[in-house]
């Protein structure tokens, strides 16, 4: 090695490429957020509606506000008190802070995935515990009526963060306190300090280095996290990375890209002002100074002090009294699916009844069933499919409706009424109903698809998108051999993951998806893919080469239908909800804008002219019975039913070895 | 104040380390020795047999990850310290700046890059390289397929957790005393003797946590696997989630899974350090 400055050219050119690797990806966000059109991979010419629509996209900016406080408040806490245990840590005698910072490292050498689960099952323990508690207490006094049902939210989203942070400011504090002249402490006392004095005159300017870049690191691993926050937030308040997340398994719509561009500005900008002054800093500063009488310099500095506090106490009091605003409002918790509701009906809600609509979507029947299991979802109104309803029935999470409060029910069809899983109509109003099929492109298959086969067929390899639910997929399977999709014979159901996994082994699935399907499907990225029809109907105005099949073997039709849970604090808002749901203008307005069979007989009636009304065309009748399936096409289809424990235990065992 | 009384500033901390830190990780021992009727059993433990291949894949796809990270990693390191002062400065930012775009956003750009129809797709066919591919080889090909496996996976991870081996080496050798490598060159020794000799085995605790940094997160990820791999390939991250968000609730399942994985990552790094701390001693003495 010859000078210290002596990086060759090819050295130079791997910074180079390294740092174009880092942020190529960046540059096509940036550049995707000034797209004209929807689409992140091709570009339709300079547009800045994304930035201008932005602001109303409630969601985003809901997601956004959740992360800034919380990282916020989080850091502040952790802040403060990670410096006092730092102190406190220090003081200590050796043998016992190892054996507490070993202890402390546990959060920052587990896998984040670890630690959230593991948070999440104490939050449900105490939870559990907390709702014994308070039904104790509430059975022998009328004084204090204590809630009896806690969930996770904002609350244990601040705690899990806290959490993490705090590693962080223990780690970068600890060194300077050991850097520090511990007799200065001492002289300080020594000249008449008190202690308090002298930690804010000694202790904090010395360490105050290590403070401020603890508190930078936590505050940016807070923003970054996503897998913690996933476990601990629950559903009813979602961090912008949760919003990313759910997003990338269906679009991600370009205003995703303009808000991250503006974040990305922001801090680029913060940073760049720093370094700048920094640097200006290290030149002037000592000039500057002179400027100023002691007396005039001590006035400075309190005005800075009690600048920057009040801006801090303003800055925190906004945030925390908006949020309580937010929170004092009538509202309604809705989980429903992805693309699954025309959303200008959630704004009409909200302006004639005042009630604030907390629209959330869950992936599938399955993982709505573990949201509410694990206590994370605060859900009033939820909208899952038969065979899932019975199973809440069966366990009893639903809460019998009233139906006086639902006077849009007398609308629902006959024909969708008191079906296996609510033979009594007591739980249910039923939101939209469709077929299970296949989809495909035909610019890339070159036959005629009318067979469960297909989803199974190695001529496809590579080709093929697998839906990613359990019950759905084995169904597929079940009918290409001819088996009922109910059925609860074992050999049965491994027969059917047997022609699954070897269709999986020899490479027929590109993917398994659920929402992912749409991009996948429109871009001609794959050319196969069984999923539900209204959602054909949708993909279908994006790519016209798409065909949608009710294979020969039969199929599965369902009905997804609004219920309330028996744990929902919101019964009355829920039922409003529900009634406003079921009325024939909404229903007219989501069935043209999801393409979902309505249940409402009226809607039904009423939609042809509704579409000849708006597009000023005939509806197309053979898409139309693609949607409303005709009663003869529909007897070739059954609906799905709870199964028995066993068999859905055997569904989970065998769902999971698939993966494998 | 005493000591004594000092050390109580730590008590609170301990306290919230106890509930927050500890206490969770028992619940989930707990978890991991119940079956769902909450009775006492090691049905779990003895059901992850059926899910070896998925440890194993998991610890492949993050030892690659990790490998390729420190491959490239280390060199940009090492350049990096060896720059000036205001580039350093600038360099640093510009490594740690991405992670303020969600790194869920960047894999998704990743998707769009990558995918049959992608950016890097249309790129190959302009330039006429996926022609170029289909004369010599005699295919006949419209696209390389990219999305969807392993090698994106890994590639997600590289991109991902790079940043995490770079700072720390970056930290330890920008701390290296360079009276120490004058002194080896003035013993004789060329440069590649004192990279063996002297910068590396002094970079080493850099090295160790970047190692730690990167590959815990890559052995335990589950949104990179999949938005990257299409979820075709199940990773232990997915295969936790899937337990108790996800498709097939079982929390017992996901907390032994998650048990056993933290006992081997802990294992794993015990190891690694007590190897590292070592080699440190063996350097000075």
């Amino acid at each position: 090695m010859r000078g210290k400055k002596s990086n060759s050219l090819s050295n130079r050119l791997l910074m180079i490429l390294v740092g174009l690797f880092l942020y190529a990806p960046i540059f096509i966000l940036i550049i995707f957020s000034f797209n004209a059109g929807t689409s992140s991979s091709v570009w339709k010419g300079f547009s800045l509606q994304w930035y201008e629509q932005l602001f109303n996209n409630r969601l985003i900016m809901n997601s956004v506000y959740t992360t800034l406080l919380v990282s916020f408040l989080a850091t502040v806490i952790a802040t403060i008190a990670g410096t006092f245990a730092a102190i406190g840590l220090h003081a200590m005698r050796r043998r016992s802070r190892d054996a507490i910072l070993a202890v402390n490292n546990i959060p920052m050498m587990n896998a984040d995935i670890v630690t959230g689960v593991s948070l999440s099952l104490l939050f449900v323990a105490f939870f559990n515990g907390w709702g014994t508690f308070a039904t104790w207490v509430n059975s022998w006094q009328s004084l204090i009526v204590l809630p009896d049902r806690l969930t996770m939210g904002f609350g244990t989203l601040l705690i899990a963060h806290v959490c993490f942070n705090i590693p962080y400011i223990i780690l970068s504090v600890g060194p300077k306190l050991r850097q520090m002249d511990r007799n200065l402490v001492d002289a300080a006392q020594d000249l008449g300090c008190t202690w308090i004095q002298a930690f804010w005159k000694v202790i904090l300017p010395e360490i105050k280095p290590g403070i401020v870049s603890g508190a930078l690191t936590a505050f940016t691993m807070s923003v970054d996290d996503f897998i913690i926050s996933y476990f601990t937030a629950g559903t009813s308040s979602s961090t912008l990375a949760m919003t990313i997340y759910g997003m990338t398994k269906k679009r991600v719509t370009p205003e995703i890209n303009a808000i991250s561009t503006l974040l990305f500005v922001t801090v680029l900008v913060l940073l760049a002002i720093v370094n700048l002054r920094e640097e200006k800093s290290d030149g002037t500063v000592k000039r500057s100074r002179k400027q100023y009488t002691p007396r005039q310099e001590k006035v400075r500095r309190v005005l800075v002090r009690v600048g920057a506090g009040t801006m801090a106490c303003v800055l925190t009091a906004v945030l925390i009294i908006s949020g309580y605003a937010v929170s004092k409002q009538p509202v309604v918790n809705v989980c429903s699916w992805g693309e699954y509701i025309d959303e200008e009906l959630i704004t009409e809600f909200e302006e004639t009844t005042g009630i604030r609509v907390n629209y959330q979507t869950a992936e599938s029947n399955e993982a709505l069933y573990s949201l509410i299991k694990m206590g994370g979802a605060d859900f009033d109104v939820i909208v899952p499919s038969d065979y899932m309803i019975a199973r809440l029935i069966e366990e009893d999470m639903l809460a019998e409706l009233n139906y006086d409060n639902i006077p849009n029910y007398a609308k629902i069809g006959e024909a969708y009424r008191s079906l296996s899983f609510d033979p009594e109509n007591k739980y249910t109003v039923p939101y939209t109903w469709g077929s299970l099929g296949i989809i495909y492109n035909t610019s890339m298959v070159d036959e005629e698809i009318t067979s469960w086969s297909a989803m199974f067929d190695p001529r496809y390899a590579g080709q093929v998108l697998m839906i990613n639910n359990s019950r759905d997929a084995l169904a597929a399977a079940l009918l290409s051999l001819g088996y009922d999709i109910n059925t609860t014979d074992e050999t049965q159901l491994q027969e059917a993951f047997a022609v699954l996994k070897k269709a999986k082994d020899s490479g027929v699935y590109q993917a398994f998806v659920m929402d992912e399907v749409y991009l996948k499907m429109e871009s001609g990225n794959a050319a196969i893919a069984m999923y539900y029809a209204g959602d054909y109907l949708t993909m279908l105005e994006n790519n016209e080469d798409l065909a949608y099949v009710l294979p020969e073997e039969g199929s599965n039709w369902f009905v997804d239908a609004m219920c309330v849970l028996k744990s929902s604090r919101n019964k009355a808002e829920a039922e409003a909800w529900i009634n406003f749901i079921a009325s024939t203008e909404s229903n007219l307005a989501n069935m043209d804008y999801i393409w979902y069979a309505s249940p409402n007989a009226e809607a039904l009636e009423q939609y042809p002219d509704y579409y000849l009304e708006n597009y000023e065309e005939e509806l197309d009748q053979e898409l139309y019975e693609i949607m409303v399936l005709p009663d003869e096409e529909r007897e070739r289809c059954t609906l799905y039913e709870n199964l028995p424990r066993e068999t859905l235990n055997l569904y989970n065992s065998l769902w999971n070895q698939l993966g494998v | 104040m005493t000591n004594k009384q000092l050390s109580r500033f730590a008590v609170p901390y301990v306290g919230w380390l106890a509930i927050f830190v500890v206490t969770p990780i028992l619940i989930m021992v707990y978890y991991a020795f119940t079956d769902t009727y909450g009775d006492f059993s090691v049905d779990n433990f003895v059901q992850m047999g059926e899910y070896t291949s998925v440890f194993l894949r998991s610890f492949n796809l993050a030892i690659i990850a990790t490998l390729i990270c420190l491959l490239i990693g280390y060199p940009v390191a090492f350049y990096m310290s060896r720059e000036g002062a205001r580039f350093q400065k600038i360099g640093m930012v510009l490594i740690m700046l991405p992670m303020w775009m969600n790194f869920l956003l960047r894999t998704y750009s990743w998707m769009t890059i990558l995918e049959n129809n992608g950016l890097l797709n249309q790129l190959f066919s302009q330039i006429g390289l996926i022609d170029l591919y289909n004369q010599i080889t005699g295919s006949n090909i419209e696209y390389f397929s990219m999305m969807n496996t392993q090698g994106a996976v890994v590639l997600g991870m590289v991109y991902n957790y790079l940043p995490f081996m770079i700072l720390p080496i970056y930290s330890v050798i920008v701390k290296l005393d360079y009276s120490l490598l004058e002194a080896a060159r003035d013993l004789g020794a060329d440069s590649v003797t004192v990279f063996k000799k002297v910068i590396l085995p002094l970079s080493l605790p850099g090295v160790l946590s970047g190692i730690t940094m990167v590959f815990v997160p890559s052995v335990s990820t589950f949104a990179i696997s999949r938005m990257l791999g299409g979820g075709t390939e199940l990773l232990l991250g997915d295969l936790i989630e899937r337990q108790f968000l996800g498709g097939a609730y079982n929390p017992q399942l996901g907390a032994a899974i998650s048990f056993v994985m933290m006992v081997i990552v802990v294992v794993c790094m015990l190891v690694m350090n007590r190897f590292g701390e070592g080699e440190e001693q063996a350097v000075r003495l």
